[in-house]
């Protein structure tokens, strides 16, 4: 790739969510959005290297997509008319693009954001179209990172796509009280990102690392496209703070680290700061009225840990209070194994147990975690025989090697120590 | 990736013209608000700035005056991009920003990738 081509490229990437934001406020159809877009960029592609890279890259690309949007209407009989009001407006100024339109076009984009992530679609549909459209991610890299075929991942899309022109999904912000639901369902798409990501059941670790740092980076955008909201401020600070741990989350082999164990060291300085101040800003929000949910308390959960300088130092009393009202707001069997652990070191083991024994049999049978943890706590009870038999039960239900290894290790120790 | 970007110019070039700062004001607001840009200010040039040098074994403290003539660093910034590609197309808008609106101005923008906790130096 030529220098040229690499800035057509990063100069796209930056720009697409805005342009294709843009486009769907002129179109109001977010495939033809798409393929205009992906014209201008062609146009880019054949004329930077001729005539030098433009002052204003943004400006360039919508001036010239939008031209093409207005010849690809007088094209089409039925929307002629449409095309007509588009044609007299004249084409914003190039030069003035950045002063005056910013706030215009971050607003083009927020409504982009809601748009992607429409009740209309499935949660995974939602994230894919998000990482498209708004991340400006290819459909290859967004195959790999939900580990699917490209072809897979391409239907998806144009599913997704035909799905909002069959539902004329509107392109705006909701109003306050769609808003709030709404805002919770981008907020979801956010997290299911990260946590796509953060899950290291299967793929290249490498690109899984990325996919959390694209969530990161959305749940930024919508933090600062959206200042008053309590929530968006609180995700961002759960996912930079999630985030911050992942330098210290396997060990040199790749091999899963578990959180009492992390050198603390790795964290990132930088993302934990970032987080902890998200959070300072949810919580004043929350302390002048606006009400707050469950990533708000995780969040907080998250900070009692990033906190501490070493593991021993965590206020787990203060981690086990922060669950209860979890568990009160957002009930869910994987909180309660959460509230185990937490009230197992915040009081004593057999605390954490009295709230396993608690949840229904079938609750996470399918999951290593609940036996996982259930043996971590019959262990530090001095049960270590009932808990080398829980850690049988954990390996045999993982179906990750690296954990596997460790709760076959954790097993072994709790027979010698039952000798 | 983490990339530290430093604008740096030859002192004496007198003060930034509003529309520069205005500009750069909406530049980073705008990397804000897409998540690139995570840290960063500007420095201060005379005041609050001390080098602490050794040579031959000697240890010197210079409070100033810095010798003229060489660019120096007038503010830095903490950027996340994907990859390099997007780190000099971040350092060369704000190049271009400067051309526009401040005529005449000479210096520089340099980006350079922060080693991460298992990478020494990044050669």
């Amino acid at each position: 790739m030529t220098a040229t081509e690499a800035a057509v490229t990063a100069a796209w990437r930056a720009e697409s969510a805005r342009l294709i934001a843009t486009l769907v406020r002129l179109t109001g159809d977010v495939a033809l959005a798409e393929d205009l877009a992906q014209d201008a960029l062609v146009a880019a592609l054949e004329q930077w290297p001729r005539e030098g890279i433009p002052a204003s890259p943004g400006a360039w690309l919508t001036t010239t997509a939008r031209r093409r949007a207005i010849d690809t209407f007088r094209h089409n009989e039925v929307v002629r008319r449409h095309a007509n009001a588009l044609a007299e407006r004249p084409d914003p100024p190039e030069e003035d693009d950045m002063a005056d339109q910013v706030d215009h076009v971050e607003d083009d984009v927020l409504r982009l954001i809601f748009l992607c992530c429409h009740p209309a679609l499935t949660p995974d549909s939602r994230a894919a179209l998000t990482l498209r459209l708004v991340a400006g991610l290819s459909t290859s890299e967004i195959a790999r990172a939900f580990l699917v075929s490209e072809t897979t991942m391409g239907q998806r899309l144009t599913r997704a796509k035909r799905t909002l022109a069959q539902v004329r999904a509107e392109f705006e912000v909701p109003d306050l009280a769609a808003r709030i639901d709404r805002l919770d369902d981008v907020l979801s798409v956010i997290y299911l990102i990260f946590n796509e990501g953060h899950t290291a059941t299967a793929g290249s670790e490498w690109f899984r690392a990325d996919l959390c740092h694209e969530a990161v980076r959305l749940a930024r955008m919508v933090a600062a496209m959206l200042p008053g909201e309590p929530d968006a401020h609180a995700l961002q600070a759960l996912v930079e703070l999630h985030a911050a741990r992942l330098p210290a989350r396997t060990d040199a082999d790749g091999v899963p680290v578990l959180l009492a164990e992390q050198d603390r060291r790795r964290w990132d300085q930088l993302l934990t700061r970032r987080g902890l101040a998200a959070l300072d800003r949810a919580e004043d929000l929350a302390r002048s009225g606006r009400p707050v949910g469950s990533y708000f308390l995780q969040a907080s959960i998250a900070a009692v840990h990033m906190r501490a300088r070493t593991a021993e130092e965590t206020d787990w009393a203060r981690i086990a209070r922060l669950y209860d009202v979890l568990a009160a707001t957002a009930p869910g069997p994987v909180i309660e194994v959460n509230r185990a652990v937490a009230h197992g070191r915040a009081r004593d083991p057999e605390a954490g147990l009295e709230i396993l024994a608690a949840l229904p049999d079938d609750a996470l049978a399918d999951s290593p975690v609940r036996a996982a943890v259930t043996g971590d706590l019959l262990l530090r009870a001095g049960r270590a025989a009932e808990a080398a038999a829980a850690f049988d039960r954990a390996a045999a239900l993982t179906r990750n090697d690296a954990e596997r290894a460790v709760l076959v290790r954790r097993a072994e120790q709790a027979r010698t120590h039952d000798r | 990736m983490r990339y530290m970007g430093f604008v740096k110019m030859v002192p004496g070039q007198g003060e930034p013209p509003q529309a520069l700062i205005e500009a750069m004001d909406q530049h980073i607001q705008r990397n804000i608000a897409d998540g690139v840009f995570v840290d960063g200010g500007g420095l201060y040039s005379e005041t609050f700035r001390t080098e602490i040098r050794l040579r031959g074994g000697e240890m010197t403290t210079i409070d100033g005056p810095f010798a003229e003539g060489r660019e120096e660093v007038g503010g830095y910034s903490v950027l996340e991009f994907r990859d390099h590609d997007e780190a000099v197309e971040g350092a060369r808008q704000l190049v271009e920003l400067h051309r526009r609106f401040w005529p005449g101005w000479e210096g520089s923008v340099e980006v350079r990738r922060i080693a991460g906790p298992d990478e020494v130096g990044g050669k």
